[in-house]
Protein backbone atom coordinates (compact mmCIF):
# COMPACT_ATOMS: atom_id res chain seq x y z
CA UNK A 1 0.00 0.00 0.00
CA UNK A 2 0.97 3.28 -0.62
CA UNK A 3 2.64 5.83 2.28
CA UNK A 4 0.44 8.38 3.32
CA UNK A 5 2.22 9.76 6.43
CA UNK A 6 5.71 9.60 8.16
CA UNK A 7 6.61 10.67 11.53
CA UNK A 8 9.45 10.60 13.46
CA UNK A 9 9.13 9.68 17.32
CA UNK A 10 11.98 10.49 20.04
CA UNK A 11 10.69 8.95 23.17
CA UNK A 12 8.17 6.02 23.50
CA UNK A 13 5.48 8.32 24.92
CA UNK A 14 5.13 9.56 21.35
CA UNK A 15 5.57 6.15 19.45
CA UNK A 16 2.56 5.23 21.68
CA UNK A 17 0.55 8.56 21.56
CA UNK A 18 0.49 7.61 17.42
CA UNK A 19 0.54 4.26 17.43
CA UNK A 20 -3.07 4.76 19.23
CA UNK A 21 -4.43 7.84 17.40
CA UNK A 22 -3.17 5.89 13.64
CA UNK A 23 -4.23 2.09 15.35
CA UNK A 24 -4.14 -0.31 12.37
CA UNK A 25 -2.47 2.05 10.18
CA UNK A 26 0.79 2.33 11.79
CA UNK A 27 3.83 0.59 11.12
CA UNK A 28 6.78 1.22 12.62
CA UNK A 29 10.09 1.65 11.50
CA UNK A 30 13.46 0.61 13.08
CA UNK A 31 16.18 -0.11 10.94
CA UNK A 32 14.34 -0.05 7.80
CA UNK A 33 16.24 -2.72 6.29
CA UNK A 34 12.67 -5.29 6.03
CA UNK A 35 10.06 -2.46 5.50
CA UNK A 36 11.99 -0.28 3.12
CA UNK A 37 12.35 -3.40 0.55
CA UNK A 38 8.49 -3.95 1.69
CA UNK A 39 7.43 -0.43 1.12
CA UNK A 40 9.21 -0.34 -2.41
CA UNK A 41 7.14 -3.50 -3.57
CA UNK A 42 4.01 -2.32 -2.05
CA UNK A 43 4.15 -4.65 0.68
CA UNK A 44 3.90 -2.48 3.78
CA UNK A 45 1.49 -3.30 6.37
CA UNK A 46 0.52 0.17 6.97
CA UNK A 47 0.15 3.50 5.52
CA UNK A 48 1.32 5.67 8.43
CA UNK A 49 5.38 4.90 9.15
CA UNK A 50 6.52 6.11 12.58
CA UNK A 51 10.54 6.06 12.35
CA UNK A 52 11.88 5.11 15.89
CA UNK A 53 14.99 4.53 15.10
CA UNK A 54 16.44 7.60 16.85
CA UNK A 55 14.75 6.71 20.48
CA UNK A 56 17.53 6.42 22.60
CA UNK A 57 16.33 4.22 25.42
CA UNK A 58 15.48 1.25 23.05
CA UNK A 59 19.21 1.32 21.86
CA UNK A 60 21.25 -0.12 24.50
CA UNK A 61 22.91 -3.80 25.99
CA UNK A 62 22.62 -3.74 29.40
CA UNK A 63 24.70 -6.84 31.29
CA UNK A 64 22.92 -6.90 34.86
CA UNK A 65 23.76 -9.11 37.62
CA UNK A 66 20.85 -11.48 36.83
CA UNK A 67 19.64 -10.78 33.33
CA UNK A 68 20.91 -9.33 30.58
CA UNK A 69 18.58 -6.69 28.74
CA UNK A 70 18.69 -5.97 24.59
CA UNK A 71 17.08 -2.97 23.75
CA UNK A 72 14.40 -3.53 20.52
CA UNK A 73 16.89 -0.83 18.56
CA UNK A 74 20.00 -2.69 19.08
CA UNK A 75 21.69 -3.78 15.76
CA UNK A 76 23.57 -6.52 14.65
CA UNK A 77 26.79 -4.37 15.02
CA UNK A 78 26.06 -3.15 18.57
CA UNK A 79 25.88 -7.15 19.13
CA UNK A 80 28.76 -8.14 16.86
CA UNK A 81 30.86 -5.25 18.80
CA UNK A 82 29.74 -6.18 22.14
CA UNK A 83 32.97 -8.35 23.75
CA UNK A 84 31.25 -9.65 26.41
CA UNK A 85 28.82 -11.27 24.04
CA UNK A 86 31.16 -12.81 22.25
CA UNK A 87 32.79 -14.48 25.15
CA UNK A 88 29.77 -15.53 26.68
CA UNK A 89 26.82 -15.77 24.77
CA UNK A 90 28.51 -16.76 21.03
CA UNK A 91 25.57 -18.39 19.79
CA UNK A 92 23.95 -15.08 19.95
CA UNK A 93 27.22 -13.36 18.72
CA UNK A 94 27.92 -15.33 15.67
CA UNK A 95 24.16 -15.01 14.40
CA UNK A 96 24.51 -11.24 14.49
CA UNK A 97 27.97 -11.79 12.57
CA UNK A 98 26.40 -13.83 10.10
CA UNK A 99 23.64 -11.26 8.83
CA UNK A 100 23.48 -9.71 5.47
CA UNK A 101 27.05 -7.25 5.44
CA UNK A 102 28.58 -4.50 7.06
CA UNK A 103 25.71 -1.98 5.99
CA UNK A 104 22.76 -4.20 6.94
CA UNK A 105 24.15 -4.84 9.99
CA UNK A 106 24.93 -1.14 11.22
CA UNK A 107 21.15 -0.52 10.21
CA UNK A 108 19.38 -3.71 10.88
CA UNK A 109 17.55 -4.28 14.59
CA UNK A 110 16.86 -7.28 16.93
CA UNK A 111 13.98 -5.58 17.60
CA UNK A 112 12.62 -5.80 13.52
CA UNK A 113 14.59 -9.25 13.31
CA UNK A 114 12.10 -10.68 15.34
CA UNK A 115 8.80 -8.77 14.65
CA UNK A 116 9.32 -9.34 10.92
CA UNK A 117 8.54 -12.69 11.73
CA UNK A 118 10.59 -14.52 8.59
CA UNK A 119 11.24 -18.37 8.88
CA UNK A 120 15.02 -17.28 9.10
CA UNK A 121 15.27 -14.53 11.15
CA UNK A 122 19.01 -15.56 12.12
CA UNK A 123 18.55 -13.51 15.87
CA UNK A 124 15.55 -15.57 16.40
CA UNK A 125 16.98 -19.27 16.92
CA UNK A 126 19.71 -18.22 19.43
CA UNK A 127 17.25 -16.15 21.71
CA UNK A 128 15.28 -18.79 21.74
CA UNK A 129 17.51 -21.69 23.23
CA UNK A 130 18.66 -18.30 25.50
CA UNK A 131 14.53 -18.77 26.53
CA UNK A 132 14.19 -15.26 26.11
CA UNK A 133 11.68 -12.74 27.07
CA UNK A 134 9.68 -10.34 25.50
CA UNK A 135 9.12 -6.74 27.08
CA UNK A 136 5.96 -5.74 24.62
CA UNK A 137 4.44 -2.07 25.60
CA UNK A 138 1.08 -0.58 24.76
CA UNK A 139 -0.60 2.47 25.84
CA UNK A 140 -2.44 0.75 28.81
CA UNK A 141 -0.21 -1.81 29.39
CA UNK A 142 2.83 -3.84 29.62
CA UNK A 143 3.24 -7.18 29.51
CA UNK A 144 6.48 -9.96 29.29
CA UNK A 145 6.09 -13.26 27.08
CA UNK A 146 8.45 -15.85 26.36
CA UNK A 147 10.08 -15.70 22.64
CA UNK A 148 8.71 -18.96 22.05
CA UNK A 149 5.06 -17.79 22.33
CA UNK A 150 5.18 -15.25 20.21
CA UNK A 151 4.75 -16.76 16.59
CA UNK A 152 1.70 -18.21 16.53
CA UNK A 153 0.49 -21.22 14.87
CA UNK A 154 -1.65 -19.61 12.07
CA UNK A 155 1.85 -17.69 10.88
CA UNK A 156 0.86 -14.30 12.83
CA UNK A 157 2.28 -12.70 15.75
CA UNK A 158 1.29 -11.86 19.09
CA UNK A 159 1.52 -8.35 19.19
CA UNK A 160 -1.48 -6.14 18.59
CA UNK A 161 -1.40 -3.17 16.44
CA UNK A 162 -0.94 -0.73 19.47
CA UNK A 163 2.46 -2.61 20.85
CA UNK A 164 5.61 -2.38 20.30
CA UNK A 165 8.22 -4.70 21.09
CA UNK A 166 10.74 -2.36 23.76
CA UNK A 167 13.40 -5.03 24.50
CA UNK A 168 14.50 -8.93 24.98
CA UNK A 169 15.49 -10.00 28.29
CA UNK A 170 17.78 -13.50 28.94
CA UNK A 171 19.00 -15.27 32.72
CA UNK A 172 22.57 -14.16 32.84
CA UNK A 173 23.85 -17.44 33.34
CA UNK A 174 27.28 -17.90 35.12
CA UNK A 175 27.75 -21.98 34.87
CA UNK A 176 31.16 -22.61 33.25
CA UNK A 177 29.95 -25.68 31.49
CA UNK A 178 27.39 -23.95 29.34
CA UNK A 179 27.73 -23.61 25.64
CA UNK A 180 26.19 -21.61 22.85
CA UNK A 181 26.75 -22.71 19.32
CA UNK A 182 24.84 -21.24 15.96
CA UNK A 183 25.58 -21.95 12.24
CA UNK A 184 23.70 -21.11 9.49
CA UNK A 185 24.11 -22.42 5.95
CA UNK A 186 23.33 -20.74 2.60
CA UNK A 187 22.96 -16.50 2.03
CA UNK A 188 20.09 -14.63 1.69
CA UNK A 189 20.52 -13.75 -1.83
CA UNK A 190 21.25 -17.34 -3.04
CA UNK A 191 18.63 -20.17 -3.65
CA UNK A 192 15.98 -19.21 -1.30
CA UNK A 193 16.23 -23.20 -0.06
CA UNK A 194 19.32 -23.24 1.21
CA UNK A 195 18.79 -20.79 4.04
CA UNK A 196 18.78 -23.07 7.76
CA UNK A 197 20.03 -22.40 11.02
CA UNK A 198 20.32 -24.14 14.10
CA UNK A 199 21.51 -22.85 17.82
CA UNK A 200 22.13 -24.98 20.78
CA UNK A 201 22.12 -24.24 24.25
CA UNK A 202 23.79 -26.72 26.41
CA UNK A 203 25.31 -27.44 29.79
CA UNK A 204 27.63 -30.17 29.75
CA UNK A 205 28.84 -31.68 33.16
CA UNK A 206 31.07 -34.48 34.64
CA UNK A 207 31.53 -37.32 32.18
CA UNK A 208 29.78 -35.12 28.63
CA UNK A 209 26.74 -35.43 30.42
CA UNK A 210 23.95 -33.12 28.90
CA UNK A 211 22.66 -31.56 31.81
CA UNK A 212 20.50 -29.19 29.97
CA UNK A 213 19.81 -28.70 26.52
CA UNK A 214 18.08 -26.35 24.01
CA UNK A 215 18.08 -26.08 20.65
CA UNK A 216 16.10 -23.77 17.87
CA UNK A 217 15.69 -23.74 14.18
CA UNK A 218 15.84 -21.11 11.50
CA UNK A 219 14.06 -21.96 8.62
CA UNK A 220 12.45 -25.43 8.68
CA UNK A 221 8.97 -24.13 9.19
CA UNK A 222 6.48 -20.81 9.48
CA UNK A 223 9.07 -19.48 11.60
CA UNK A 224 11.80 -20.30 14.06
CA UNK A 225 10.92 -23.54 16.37
CA UNK A 226 12.13 -24.98 19.39
CA UNK A 227 13.22 -28.44 18.32
CA UNK A 228 11.24 -30.18 21.60
CA UNK A 229 11.73 -34.02 19.79
CA UNK A 230 15.60 -33.53 19.45
CA UNK A 231 16.12 -31.98 23.11
CA UNK A 232 14.23 -34.81 24.76
CA UNK A 233 16.71 -37.66 22.93
CA UNK A 234 19.77 -35.81 23.90
CA UNK A 235 18.69 -34.59 27.35
CA UNK A 236 20.93 -36.69 29.92
CA UNK A 237 22.94 -38.89 27.88
CA UNK A 238 26.58 -38.49 26.91
CA UNK A 239 27.89 -36.09 24.09
CA UNK A 240 29.88 -37.87 22.22
CA UNK A 241 30.44 -38.32 18.62
CA UNK A 242 28.23 -41.41 18.09
CA UNK A 243 25.10 -39.81 20.05
CA UNK A 244 25.51 -36.56 17.71
CA UNK A 245 25.24 -39.25 14.68
CA UNK A 246 22.34 -40.61 16.05
CA UNK A 247 20.82 -36.97 17.02
CA UNK A 248 21.62 -35.71 13.20
CA UNK A 249 19.08 -38.65 11.57
CA UNK A 250 16.39 -37.94 14.22
CA UNK A 251 16.51 -34.32 13.63
CA UNK A 252 16.65 -35.28 9.66
CA UNK A 253 13.33 -37.27 10.07
CA UNK A 254 11.81 -34.66 11.98
CA UNK A 255 12.18 -32.24 9.22
CA UNK A 256 11.27 -35.24 6.83
CA UNK A 257 7.89 -35.29 7.97
CA UNK A 258 7.56 -31.54 8.74
CA UNK A 259 8.34 -30.57 5.39
CA UNK A 260 6.90 -33.35 3.25
CA UNK A 261 5.65 -32.45 -0.47
CA UNK A 262 7.26 -29.49 -0.27
CA UNK A 263 10.00 -28.88 -3.14
CA UNK A 264 12.56 -27.87 -0.75
CA UNK A 265 12.40 -31.25 1.81
CA UNK A 266 14.81 -33.39 -0.01
CA UNK A 267 17.63 -30.84 0.43
CA UNK A 268 16.75 -29.38 4.08
CA UNK A 269 16.62 -33.17 5.27
CA UNK A 270 20.16 -33.69 4.18
CA UNK A 271 21.70 -30.21 5.08
CA UNK A 272 20.36 -30.05 8.59
CA UNK A 273 22.74 -32.69 9.74
CA UNK A 274 25.71 -31.51 8.56
CA UNK A 275 24.29 -28.00 10.09
CA UNK A 276 23.29 -29.13 13.14
CA UNK A 277 26.56 -31.22 14.39
CA UNK A 278 28.15 -27.88 13.47
CA UNK A 279 26.42 -26.49 15.89
CA UNK A 280 26.49 -28.91 18.70
CA UNK A 281 30.22 -29.20 18.15
CA UNK A 282 30.27 -25.54 19.55
CA UNK A 283 32.89 -24.39 16.75
CA UNK A 284 34.59 -21.46 17.12
CA UNK A 285 33.93 -20.00 20.73
CA UNK B 1 6.22 17.38 3.41
CA UNK B 2 8.67 17.64 6.05
CA UNK B 3 11.60 19.53 7.30
CA UNK B 4 14.25 17.61 7.81
CA UNK B 5 18.00 19.40 8.79
CA UNK B 6 21.27 17.29 7.83
CA UNK B 7 24.91 17.84 7.31
CA UNK B 8 26.45 16.49 4.28
CA UNK B 9 30.42 16.53 3.70
CA UNK B 10 30.65 19.14 6.13
CA UNK B 11 28.20 21.48 5.00
CA UNK B 12 24.72 22.35 7.06
CA UNK B 13 21.51 21.62 5.12
CA UNK B 14 17.91 22.91 6.09
CA UNK B 15 15.20 21.44 3.72
CA UNK B 16 11.48 20.95 2.89
CA UNK B 17 10.99 17.45 1.74
CA UNK B 18 8.06 14.42 0.80
CA UNK B 19 7.19 12.40 3.75
CA UNK B 20 8.70 9.40 1.74
CA UNK B 21 11.81 10.29 -0.01
CA UNK B 22 14.45 7.75 0.31
CA UNK B 23 17.99 8.90 1.28
CA UNK B 24 19.81 7.95 -2.08
CA UNK B 25 17.35 10.00 -3.72
CA UNK B 26 17.60 13.31 -1.44
CA UNK B 27 21.33 13.08 -2.02
CA UNK B 28 21.61 12.49 -5.68
CA UNK B 29 18.47 14.14 -6.89
CA UNK B 30 17.79 17.51 -4.54
CA UNK B 31 21.85 18.02 -3.47
CA UNK B 32 23.36 16.61 -6.43
CA UNK B 33 25.96 13.99 -5.20
CA UNK B 34 25.17 11.77 -7.68
CA UNK B 35 28.24 9.79 -7.37
CA UNK B 36 25.92 7.89 -4.75
CA UNK B 37 25.10 5.29 -7.15
CA UNK B 38 21.63 3.53 -7.07
CA UNK B 39 21.85 -0.37 -8.07
CA UNK B 40 19.72 -2.82 -6.77
CA UNK B 41 17.73 -0.45 -4.84
CA UNK B 42 16.88 -3.40 -2.24
CA UNK B 43 20.40 -3.33 -0.17
CA UNK B 44 21.90 -5.94 -1.98
CA UNK B 45 24.57 -4.38 -3.99
CA UNK B 46 26.12 -1.43 -2.12
CA UNK B 47 26.30 1.16 -4.97
CA UNK B 48 24.21 3.25 -3.32
CA UNK B 49 26.52 3.02 0.50
CA UNK B 50 26.75 6.32 2.37
CA UNK B 51 28.89 6.83 5.93
CA UNK B 52 25.75 7.78 8.57
CA UNK B 53 27.55 9.05 12.26
CA UNK B 54 30.77 7.08 10.63
CA UNK B 55 28.91 4.01 9.96
CA UNK B 56 28.13 3.00 6.19
CA UNK B 57 24.97 2.52 5.28
CA UNK B 58 22.85 1.67 2.16
CA UNK B 59 21.30 4.77 1.45
CA UNK B 60 18.08 2.79 -0.84
CA UNK B 61 17.18 1.51 2.77
CA UNK B 62 17.14 4.83 4.35
CA UNK B 63 13.87 7.04 4.24
CA UNK B 64 15.76 10.94 4.43
CA UNK B 65 13.50 11.73 7.45
CA UNK B 66 15.92 9.05 9.34
CA UNK B 67 19.08 11.43 9.00
CA UNK B 68 17.45 14.30 10.35
CA UNK B 69 19.92 15.75 12.81
CA UNK B 70 23.00 13.84 11.39
CA UNK B 71 26.00 13.92 9.51
CA UNK B 72 26.75 12.05 6.67
CA UNK B 73 29.79 11.41 4.02
CA UNK B 74 29.24 10.84 0.43
CA UNK B 75 32.31 9.83 -2.19
CA UNK B 76 32.40 14.06 -3.07
CA UNK B 77 33.28 14.40 0.73
CA UNK B 78 36.21 11.82 0.15
CA UNK B 79 38.31 13.71 -2.66
CA UNK B 80 38.39 15.96 -4.89
CA UNK B 81 39.51 15.44 -8.73
CA UNK B 82 42.22 17.33 -8.70
CA UNK B 83 43.14 16.10 -4.41
CA UNK B 84 41.89 12.64 -4.06
CA UNK B 85 42.06 10.67 -0.98
CA UNK B 86 45.38 8.18 -0.93
CA UNK B 87 42.35 5.11 -1.38
CA UNK B 88 41.06 6.78 -4.60
CA UNK B 89 44.66 7.01 -5.89
CA UNK B 90 45.52 3.79 -4.75
CA UNK B 91 42.34 2.24 -6.45
CA UNK B 92 43.54 4.05 -9.19
CA UNK B 93 47.05 2.94 -9.82
CA UNK B 94 46.58 -0.64 -8.81
CA UNK B 95 44.25 -0.70 -11.92
CA UNK B 96 40.61 -1.83 -9.49
CA UNK B 97 38.45 0.29 -11.20
CA UNK B 98 36.49 -0.89 -14.48
CA UNK B 99 33.05 0.49 -15.57
CA UNK B 100 33.87 1.96 -11.97
CA UNK B 101 30.07 1.86 -10.61
CA UNK B 102 30.69 -0.03 -7.67
CA UNK B 103 33.88 1.99 -7.02
CA UNK B 104 32.41 5.07 -4.95
CA UNK B 105 30.55 2.34 -2.76
CA UNK B 106 34.00 0.16 -2.41
CA UNK B 107 35.80 3.35 -1.41
CA UNK B 108 33.37 4.77 1.45
CA UNK B 109 33.33 0.92 3.18
CA UNK B 110 37.09 1.03 2.82
CA UNK B 111 36.93 4.30 4.67
CA UNK B 112 34.62 3.34 7.06
CA UNK B 113 37.05 0.00 7.47
CA UNK B 114 40.46 2.67 7.85
CA UNK B 115 38.74 5.24 10.15
CA UNK B 116 38.57 2.45 12.85
CA UNK B 117 41.05 -0.26 11.94
CA UNK B 118 44.86 1.35 10.49
CA UNK B 119 46.20 -1.86 10.04
CA UNK B 120 43.80 -4.00 8.71
CA UNK B 121 44.35 -7.82 7.13
CA UNK B 122 42.87 -9.19 4.04
CA UNK B 123 40.23 -10.96 5.86
CA UNK B 124 39.13 -7.70 7.53
CA UNK B 125 39.04 -5.75 3.86
CA UNK B 126 37.34 -9.10 2.24
CA UNK B 127 34.77 -8.57 5.00
CA UNK B 128 34.73 -4.97 5.40
CA UNK B 129 33.57 -4.89 1.33
CA UNK B 130 31.54 -7.77 1.38
CA UNK B 131 28.14 -5.97 0.91
CA UNK B 132 29.43 -4.42 -2.23
CA UNK B 133 29.48 -6.21 -5.47
CA UNK B 134 31.33 -5.60 -8.38
CA UNK B 135 30.66 -7.71 -11.81
CA UNK B 136 33.87 -6.22 -13.21
CA UNK B 137 37.25 -7.05 -10.89
CA UNK B 138 36.99 -9.75 -9.19
CA UNK B 139 37.81 -8.26 -6.01
CA UNK B 140 41.51 -8.79 -5.93
CA UNK B 141 42.75 -5.49 -7.32
CA UNK B 142 39.96 -3.52 -4.60
CA UNK B 143 41.80 -5.80 -2.05
CA UNK B 144 45.08 -4.82 -2.81
CA UNK B 145 44.46 -1.62 -3.18
CA UNK B 146 42.48 -1.04 0.17
CA UNK B 147 45.51 -2.75 1.47
CA UNK B 148 48.43 -0.28 -0.02
CA UNK B 149 46.20 2.59 0.82
CA UNK B 150 46.12 1.77 4.38
CA UNK B 151 50.02 1.09 4.24
CA UNK B 152 50.39 5.25 2.88
CA UNK B 153 48.05 6.22 5.44
CA UNK B 154 49.78 4.48 8.40
CA UNK B 155 53.29 6.11 6.81
CA UNK B 156 51.49 9.48 6.59
CA UNK B 157 50.57 9.33 9.91
CA UNK B 158 53.84 8.46 11.44
CA UNK B 159 55.78 11.69 8.82
CA UNK B 160 53.44 13.62 10.74
CA UNK B 161 54.26 12.64 13.90
CA UNK B 162 57.74 12.67 13.29
CA UNK B 163 57.13 16.34 11.97
CA UNK B 164 55.25 17.63 15.54
C1 LIG C 1 20.41 -7.30 1.74
C2 LIG C 1 19.74 -7.85 2.96
C3 LIG C 1 20.33 -8.90 3.66
C4 LIG C 1 19.73 -9.43 4.79
N1 LIG C 1 20.34 -10.47 5.44
C5 LIG C 1 19.75 -11.00 6.53
C6 LIG C 1 20.37 -12.10 7.21
O1 LIG C 1 21.46 -12.57 6.85
N2 LIG C 1 19.73 -12.61 8.30
C7 LIG C 1 18.54 -12.10 8.75
O2 LIG C 1 18.02 -12.60 9.74
N3 LIG C 1 17.95 -11.06 8.13
C8 LIG C 1 18.52 -10.51 7.03
N4 LIG C 1 17.90 -9.46 6.38
C9 LIG C 1 16.60 -8.98 6.86
C10 LIG C 1 16.65 -7.77 7.82
O3 LIG C 1 17.85 -7.06 7.71
C11 LIG C 1 16.47 -8.19 9.27
O4 LIG C 1 15.26 -8.90 9.43
C12 LIG C 1 16.50 -7.02 10.26
O5 LIG C 1 16.70 -7.49 11.56
C13 LIG C 1 15.23 -6.19 10.26
O6 LIG C 1 15.38 -5.18 11.24
P1 LIG C 1 15.05 -3.65 10.92
O7 LIG C 1 15.34 -2.88 12.16
O8 LIG C 1 15.71 -3.21 9.70
O9 LIG C 1 13.47 -3.79 10.70
P2 LIG C 1 12.46 -2.82 9.96
O10 LIG C 1 12.55 -3.01 8.50
O11 LIG C 1 12.57 -1.43 10.50
O12 LIG C 1 11.10 -3.46 10.50
C14 LIG C 1 10.66 -4.75 10.12
C15 LIG C 1 9.25 -4.99 10.69
O13 LIG C 1 9.26 -5.11 12.11
C16 LIG C 1 8.45 -4.12 12.72
N5 LIG C 1 9.19 -3.64 13.91
C17 LIG C 1 10.48 -3.23 13.94
N6 LIG C 1 10.84 -2.92 15.20
C18 LIG C 1 9.74 -3.09 15.97
C19 LIG C 1 9.48 -2.94 17.37
N7 LIG C 1 10.43 -2.53 18.22
N8 LIG C 1 8.23 -3.22 17.83
C20 LIG C 1 7.26 -3.64 16.97
N9 LIG C 1 7.44 -3.83 15.64
C21 LIG C 1 8.67 -3.55 15.15
C22 LIG C 1 8.30 -3.04 11.68
O14 LIG C 1 7.09 -2.32 11.87
C23 LIG C 1 8.29 -3.84 10.39
O15 LIG C 1 7.02 -4.38 10.17
C24 LIG C 1 18.50 -8.89 5.26
C25 LIG C 1 17.92 -7.81 4.58
C26 LIG C 1 18.52 -7.29 3.45
C27 LIG C 1 17.87 -6.13 2.73
S1 LIG D 1 21.20 0.26 -4.54
FE1 LIG D 1 21.28 0.22 -2.40
S2 LIG D 1 22.20 -1.66 -2.02
FE2 LIG D 1 21.90 -1.75 -4.14
S1 LIG E 1 34.17 -1.92 -11.53
FE1 LIG E 1 32.34 -2.43 -12.55
S2 LIG E 1 31.08 -3.11 -10.92
FE2 LIG E 1 32.96 -2.87 -9.98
Amino acid sequence: MGVTRVLKAYSIEEILDVMEKYGEKVELLAGGTDLLVDIRAGKNKGSVIIDISDVKEMKKIEIGEDDIVLGALTTFTDIAENDYLKENVTGLWKAAKSVGSPQIRNMGTVGGNICNGSPAADIVPPLLVLDAKLNIKSRSKQRKIKLKEFYMENGSRNLRSDELLYSISFTKSRDKNIRIGFEKLGLRNALAISRISCSVYAIIGENNRIENIRIASGALGKYPLREYALEKFLKDKNLNDGLIEEAAEIFSHEVKQRLSGRSSCPYKKEAVKGIFKKAISFEGE
Amino acid sequence: MINIKLNVNGKDYDLEIEEDLRLIDLLRDRLGFTGTKEGCGEGECGACTVILEGKTVNSCLLLAIQAHGKEITTIEGIGKEDDLHPIQESFLENGAVQCGYCIPGMVLSAKALLDKNKNPTRKDIREAISGNLCRCTGYEKIVDSIEKASKILQQRGSESHEQL
